[in-house]
């Protein structure tokens, strides 16, 4: 049987750099940064009180009331970014094809809207403790609006009712992997023959008390509050943690020859997925690059690529001192003597760490850099790293990308390396 | 196509620690659900569910450094899992190999797990600090790390019981966290299935755990009409609800050649999968069983297994008006005249979302080797909208050793597993 390819044939995104594409993709080149003081409420007591907000958001293309009532902050960029890419690709489920449309999303974790919290806490747990009977007549635990909101499926809910997707639709989850994941797993679907197309991508926000305040109990973010566009330095000898952002980042995905016969625009071959557990430790890999690895040379292998073919790396590159150093020997070990050409970058330096947006909305950089032949900066690099000797891109660089890889790993172990394939080699 | 085995299973409910154990208890006829016992439920309008009687976290997992950086639901996910490993033996069989061998062995070896989302309580780990900020979202995050476990946010993650099972087992290869309701457990056995299928892997576990009984969640359930006022009775004329239970499954599939190649003993075989969405919104479902039916055609035939060799169903059955009169609207279109005996459990020991469907696959194997569909215990009068479904208080006979089991969750999500047992 002959395999059936995935083709990109729409983007969409919500960054903290620009709420399309057009925006954030100038942005990417030109390394302008999205760190900021908070402004979605007063951080000034938190350790980092810095980072990458989406600025002056609102739901431009997507303005049905009805379901915009059920949706919290990072649903509603997915809402705008899923339409954008529909748009893009010039193509929708129809009610005669629906049930051969999937849906696959990288959801956060943080369900739980502050507010609320706030105001459970102080109706139902004054002291400090839940008082249960207090909380039959809480305002939020009784409000069925907010226990749809705080539902994980929620964003796959509103995603899959708007645009009619009736086929395999599934929500995953494993931290900063998340969105890489997804967009595995909605290739795997065309590729199994379930779907022809899938609405592919990841939402998250985390800019909230809880969600600054989990990383800052943690230290896992920088804490460079004066230099808030210079706090996320990837592979910077002198990175100190991340840079929070928030958004979303959607791909429409389709079986080749189905994108072909109509005519669509082809961004890049979806071409291969690794995925790997690293089993150490739950926050990082291991200093070898064990784990890292066997994800990116899966994804290689089931690209039916290798290491020479791919000209950019768009690396998870969070800018704190673990990471860094371990993707660094992960990259070593699998490209060899070809990790001196080939050029890689950190999108979170100018956008921050998106957390379960990260894969998708990198994968969506990946998808571009082959498109424009162009490829992103990796912004606020002063001081090299010795531990850290890639190529990494200074100044946007122009050429011809053969092929990419993106690499995201997340709190927990799991690791996810996408593989692209410029069209025009595809056949 | 690569023939896909199970040669380890492992659970826990309320109804039991282990598929053996809880095929007993819903033999039995007598439920599993209680009086919850976790939260004070006085002037409560429900007060049932199915709750590990005698909850204790070092029974289900011994290494107590863990405990602190795990919830409940990891917990419970984390004993399955280790159950369904031990009795596999390929952890055992792995530490047997010798080094580069045992390396290769690991890295094929994947896991795949259902898991809930966000959960409640978590958060108010949190309320302490409220209630020393006082409103001043400033004096929150000055007296944040006094008040706060600094792992907070690791006991937060999705996705705990797949790193932990990873790095306590040393398995790395191929790995997912589906975060899909009540799906989720099912699409794990699906995902699983297919990675060995493509050759992902050779072995992968596969589990689905939830603890959704917390005060926050069963007054949600309740205020949006989906909790039962008394028992769970599925396909009943009176039925008026679900019940929450909480537990976990797992399995451990493996490919045919994998299994043969240590001697391990099988308990059964993975078929195939299907998996439909009704696309209709968080809550809403389908009255005509649109969703349950596409899930079962697509099972069948991923399955190669024609309607007519399916020995019994184990269905949803989750005691929900809508939810029981579709589904059984589904099983009667796709099985016609000739529907196998058709059977439920979680009237036994409750709903238990992401773990609900795989750890009834690990039930059903123990009781196709029973040779018995357990009867629904809570069934006095079928619904009208039900009749001609096979369903029985006592207990019957299934008519092959292949089972399909349904599965159904929030966003209008169905799947549906089809599994040979011995």
């Amino acid at each position: 049987m002959k395999k059936r390819r995935v083709a990109i044939t729409g983007v969409g995104l919500v960054t903290p750099v620009g709420n399309d594409v057009t925006t954030t993709w100038s942005a990417l080149l030109e390394g302008r940064g999205g760190g900021a003081p908070i402004s979605l409420f007063d951080a000034s007591g938190f350790s980092t009180w810095i980072a990458a907000e989406v600025k002056d958001f609102r739901n431009a293309l997507v303005t049905d009331r009805k379901l915009l009532k059920f949706t919290n902050r990072s649903h509603r960029f997915a809402l705008e970014a899923a339409e954008q890419a529909l748009i893009d690709a010039g193509i929708r489920p129809t009610e005669q094809d629906g049930h051969r449309w999937g849906c696959a999303v990288g959801a956060g974790m943080m369900t739980v809207d502050f507010g609320d919290l706030m105001e459970t806490h102080k109706h139902s747990a004054p002291e400090g403790e839940l008082d249960a009977l207090r909380l039959l007549s809480d305002g939020p635990a009784n409000d069925p609006i907010a226990f749809c909101r705080g539902q994980a499926t929620e964003g796959l809910a509103l995603l899959t009712r708007r645009h009619g997707i009736k086929g395999y639709a599934t929500s995953v989850h494993t931290a900063c992997a998340s969105g890489g994941q997804a967009l595995g797993t909605a290739m795997k679907l065309i590729r199994r023959g379930h779907v022809d197309r899938v609405l592919a991508g990841g939402f998250d926000s985390m800019i909230s008390p809880i969600g600054i305040g989990g990383f800052c109990l943690l230290s896992a973010l920088s804490t460079d509050n004066d230099t808030p566009q210079r706090a996320s330095r990837p592979f910077d000898a002198t990175r100190n943690g991340f840079l929070l952002g928030e958004g979303a980042g959607f791909l429409v995905l389709e079986e080749w020859d189905a994108a072909r016969a109509r005519g669509a625009r082809i961004y890049a071959e979806l071409a291969g997925d690794g995925n790997s557990l690293s089993s150490y430790r739950i926050t990082d890999s291991p200093p070898d690059g064990d784990g890292p690895i066997q994800a990116m040379r899966q994804a290689l292998a089931d690209a039916n690529a290798t290491a020479a073919d791919i000209d950019y790396i768009n690396a998870h590159g969070t800018s704190t001192l673990m990471n860094d150093r371990s993707e660094t020997a992960a990259i070593h070990a699998v490209f060899g003597e070809s990790a001196k050409q080939v050029a890689v970058s950190s999108t979170k330096s100018t956008m921050g760490h998106l957390i379960a947006a990260a894969g998708a909305v990198e994968g969506v950089v990946c998808a571009l850099a082959i498109a424009r032949g162009e490829m992103p900066v990796n912004a606020n690099l002063v001081e090299r790293d010795t531990d850290c000797d890639l190529n990494l891109v200074t100044t946007a660089k122009r050429g011809r990308v053969r092929a990419t890889l993106s690499n995201s790993f997340g709190f927990g172990g799991s690791n996810s390396c996408i593989v692209m394939r410029h069209p025009e080699l595809v056949e | 196509m690569t023939k896909v085995v199970i040669t380890g299973s492992g659970a826990v409910c309320a109804a039991g620690v282990a598929p053996a154990d809880i095929l007993a208890s819903v033999l039995s006829g007598k439920t599993a659900l209680r009086p919850i016992e976790q939260w004070d439920t006085t002037g409560w309008p429900t007060h049932i569910a199915g709750e590990i009687p005698n909850f204790n976290a070092r029974t289900l997992v011994e290494d107590r450094k863990l405990h602190k950086l795990i919830r409940r639901t990891d917990l419970v996910g984390l004993y399955a899992a280790g159950r369904a490993i031990e009795a596999s033996g390929i952890v055992a069989h792995r530490d047997s190999l010798p080094a580069e061998d045992a390396a290769l062995y690991s890295d094929r070896s994947g896991v795949v797990v259902g898991s809930g989302g966000g959960n409640f309580e978590n958060q108010y780990d949190y309320f302490p600090l409220l209630t020393t900020a006082d409103g001043d979202v400033v004096t929150f995050g000055r007296e944040l790390s006094n008040t706060v476990n600094p792992m907070w946010l690791l006991r937060t993650l999705p996705n705990n019981v797949l790193g932990h099972i990873g790095i306590k087992y040393g398995l790395k290869g191929t790995n997912a966290c589906i975060t899909n309701h009540s799906v989720g457990g099912l699409l794990a056995v699906i995902e699983a299935n297919e990675s060995l299928r493509n050759g992902e892997a050779d072995r992968v576990v596969a589990v689905g755990h939830e603890t959704p009984i917390e005060p926050q969640m069963v007054l949600y359930y309740h205020d949006v009409g989906l909790l039962a006022s008394e028992l769970l009775r599925p396909f009943d004329a009176a039925r008026d609800g679900s019940q929450f239970g909480e537990g976990a499954g797992a399995l451990v599939l493996e490919t045919e050649t994998s299994a043969a190649s240590r001697g391990a003993k099988v308990i059964g075989e993975v078929l195939g999968g299907g998996y439909a969405t009704e696309a209709e919104g968080l809550l809403a479902i389908r009255a005509d069983g649109d969703g349950p039916e596409r899930a079962i055609r697509q099972a069948l035939e991923d399955s190669g297994v024609k309607a007519a060799d399916v020995g019994m169903i184990v269905a949803h059955a989750n005691g929900t008006r809508a939810s029981d009169s579709s589904e059984a609207a589904a099983i009667k279109r796709v099985f016609g005249a000739d529907i196998p005996p058709v059977t439920g459990f979680k009237w036994a020991f409750g709903h238990l979302i992401a773990a609900a469907g795989i750890l009834e696959i690990t039930v059903a194997l123990a009781a196709l080797e029973a040779d018995v569909v357990p009867g629904i215990a809570t069934l006095r009068e079928l619904d009208p909208e039900c009749a001609g479904l096979p369903v029985s208080a006592a207990a019957q006979k299934p008519r092959s050793k292949i089972v399909l089991v349904l599965c159904r969750g929030f966003a209008g999500t169905n799947a549906a597993v089809v599994i040979r047992g011995r």
